[in-house]
């Protein structure tokens, strides 16, 4: 009978104490597994957001990614098209406005992109801005929850009127619905309203084109992206280029860095929950066998196989439970995104709990110390057990 | 071999003039006192005396689980204080089978599997622990009892399957600590029966106990008293 076979045997044996251990190791380990996800989830999320644009550049007015105009976005547009590797270029301007339906009026935000029809927001339905329209016509693209919200699905007709600084007399411009999207950075419960640069300077009452907020590039596949960085902050110094990868780095460096530190914190203290756990009811364990592991050794049964044996009990116990712990951890971490994704000003697909390989792999790496650490003392306990002395207790007791 | 004569042949255990002494918060007591004991092969051997007379301390340094504080305890030639811990469990595992008083089976195994542990460890073929334990099964007259837990067998009945696991290796010597002390009297006539038939087919049995019965079905039997082998 190999190590395992006995120590499955012993397991099953002491019912009680191994579901009493695979309980409270499932319940640690899906804390330790939530905040794994939690560690790196927003960081992932908000990745996944910048990816899913399909650009892979932006250039802001200053550092930091705060909403500036840029100052003659559109000849720095013009200039970036023409830099060796990019494939497309579209400046982008939002601005709050008031759309008014037949359901009365309500606060949106109005997206102005100038450009190709390269669109950072995915189309779902409808054709999309046709940027052959005519200039007087004002096409727009809204997001998911719109047409329920407005009662004004895709053909439909909207009113809407910019807010530049929040109050406007501006007269209401006529926008007819030609698409719905998913806008990767709009809020949650917020409502997004995507038309042409042109048709928001209309409704801004400009005669003049604005400038943009921020220039989205993408690049053409094979280029480096830190080259065409680099020529765009030498075509403008004054302007602030940053690649995906930078603007990840940089949120990675200041907006997450307190769910990464709060995440290891909070997973430390699960795992040292879950060594302590599996620790005290194998060592309770082992002193209530003690007689049986005495009468092991008094057969001639190697101290070797005794150990493996434990070790076999304490990988059952730590092993069945972390793997419990990850459809656990799932159904929570779903529950607790919903309720931290109700954070008002959230972009509606970032995610706070995101699922990574990398989560799977540390966390079954952290049970998998855990259980050796736990068995060592129990180990220890019956590898220096006094033979004659515990068979002489046990008779006595 | 058999068992005449057993003085002639070189003793399995030899314990020489050793002492045991326990280090205790109130004082070192001494369990062993200058104790000399030869067990020959074939031999029967039962050691009577009073609790705490240090009958099951001699048995512990006789089993090579315990050393003498002082003094030799040679097992086939060897001293068994200067063996590893190793060397130790090996001779447990192959030359000597253990009867306790409290059976001590695992509770975890059925009564084939109690019997074949040792054989595994020992690195028996597993058609051969087949077989083995089958035939000791049938020694002991339970093989309809092979798949029965410890929890679903009497005494009597556990202490069969207990003698069964101590000749699995097929050992030199058996030793048991009173191993009818927790049966009742037409049980435990049994279980002496059953340590009768394993001497008569040549392992040395070296047992203590308080049942006289039991004590007089030995070819050689020893008193102890306050640590000492009385004089005959």
């Amino acid at each position: 009978m190999t190590p395992l076979a006995l120590a499955w045997r012993t397991t099953v044996r002491y019912r009680a104490r191994a579901i009493l251990a695979i309980v409270g190791v499932a319940v640690i380990g899906a804390l330790l597994f939530d905040m794994l996800l939690l560690s790196r989830g927003l960081l992932v999320s908000f990745a996944r957001l910048l990816n899913a644009e399909g650009f892979d550049v932006r250039i802001v007015a200053t550092q930091g990614l705060t909403r500036l105009p840029i100052p003659d976005s559109a000849a720095l547009a013009q200039a970036v098209r023409a830099v060796p590797g990019v494939a497309d270029v579209v400046a982008i301007r939002a601005e709050s406005a008031d759309v008014r339906t037949d359901r009365g009026s309500r606060r949106v935000t109005l997206v102005g992109r100038s450009g190709t029809n390269a669109n950072p927001w995915r189309l779902v339905r409808g054709p999309g801005l046709t940027d052959a329209a005519s200039p007087a016509a004002c096409e727009a693209v809204v997001d998911r929850a719109f047409p329920s919200a407005f009662g004004a699905d895709v053909g439909a007709q909207i009113q809407v009127t910019a807010l530049p600084s929040g109050q406007s007399a501006l007269p209401a411009i006529g926008c007819r619905i030609v698409g719905i999207a998913d806008f990767g950075f709009s809020a949650s419960g917020e409502h997004t309203v995507a038309t042409t640069m042109a048709a928001l300077q209309r409704a801004m009452g400009d005669t003049r084109e604005g400038d943009a907020e921020v220039i989205l590039v993408s690049t053409a596949a094979g280029a480096e992206r830190e080259a065409i960085v680099r020529a765009i902050g030498r075509l403008r110094p004054d302007v602030r280029a940053y690649s995906n990868a930078d603007v990840v780095e940089q949120f990675d460096r200041n907006g997450f860095a307190y769910f990464r530190q709060i995440s290891v914190v909070l997973s430390t203290l699960t795992t040292a929950f879950a060594f302590l756990l599996v620790a005290t009811l194998l060592t309770v364990s082992i002193n209530q066998r003690l007689g049986e592991i005495a009468v092991l050794r008094a057969l001639g049964i190697a101290r070797q196989r005794i150990a493996r044996m434990l070790f076999w009990e304490s990988a059952l116990l730590v092993g069945v439970g972390a793997l419990a712990a990850l459809p656990l951890g799932g159904v929570l971490a779903v529950g607790l995104d919903r309720l931290l994704r109700q954070m008002p000003g959230l972009p509606e697909g970032l995610h706070f709990f995101v699922f990574e390989p990398r989560a799977l792999v540390v966390h079954l790496a952290v049970f998998g110390v855990t259980a050796a650490a736990s068995a060592a003392y129990p180990i220890w306990l019956a590898a220096r057990l006094p033979i004659a002395e515990t068979l002489r207790r046990e008779i006595v007791g | 071999m058999t068992p005449a004569d057993p003085e002639r042949r070189p003793p399995i255990v030899d314990v020489q003039h050793a002492s045991r002494i326990f280090p205790m918060t109130a004082g070192p007591v001494a369990a062993l006192r200058d104790v000399t004991l030869s067990v020959h092969s074939g031999e029967y051997v039962a050691i009577t005396g009073p609790s705490g007379c240090g009958k099951s301390t001699l048995l512990h340094l006789v089993g090579c689980v315990d050393t003498p504080t002082s003094g030799a305890v040679l097992f086939e030639g060897r001293d068994v204080a200067a063996l590893s811990e190793g060397d130790r469990s090996r001779i447990r595992l192959t030359r000597i089978g253990f009867v306790f008083q409290r059976f001590f089976l695992l509770p975890m195994l059925t009564a084939a599997e109690n019997i074949e542990l040792p054989q595994s460890e020992a690195g028996a073929p597993l058609s051969d622990r087949r077989l083995r334990t089958r035939t000791l099964l049938e020694y002991v007259g339970l093989s309809d009892r092979a798949d029965h837990l410890p929890s679903q067998l009497s005494g009597g009945e556990m202490q069969r399957i207990a003698i069964a696991r101590a000749l699995a290796n097929r050992p030199a010597l058996l030793v048991a600590d009173e191993p009818t002390g927790e049966l009742d009297e037409a049980t435990g006539d049994h279980v002496a029966d059953l340590f009768d038939r394993v001497h008569a087919d040549g392992t040395a049995i070296l047992l203590v106990t308080h049942n006289p019965t039991l004590a007089a079905r030995a070819s050689r039997r020893l008193t102890m008293a306050s640590g000492s082998i009385l004089p005959c």
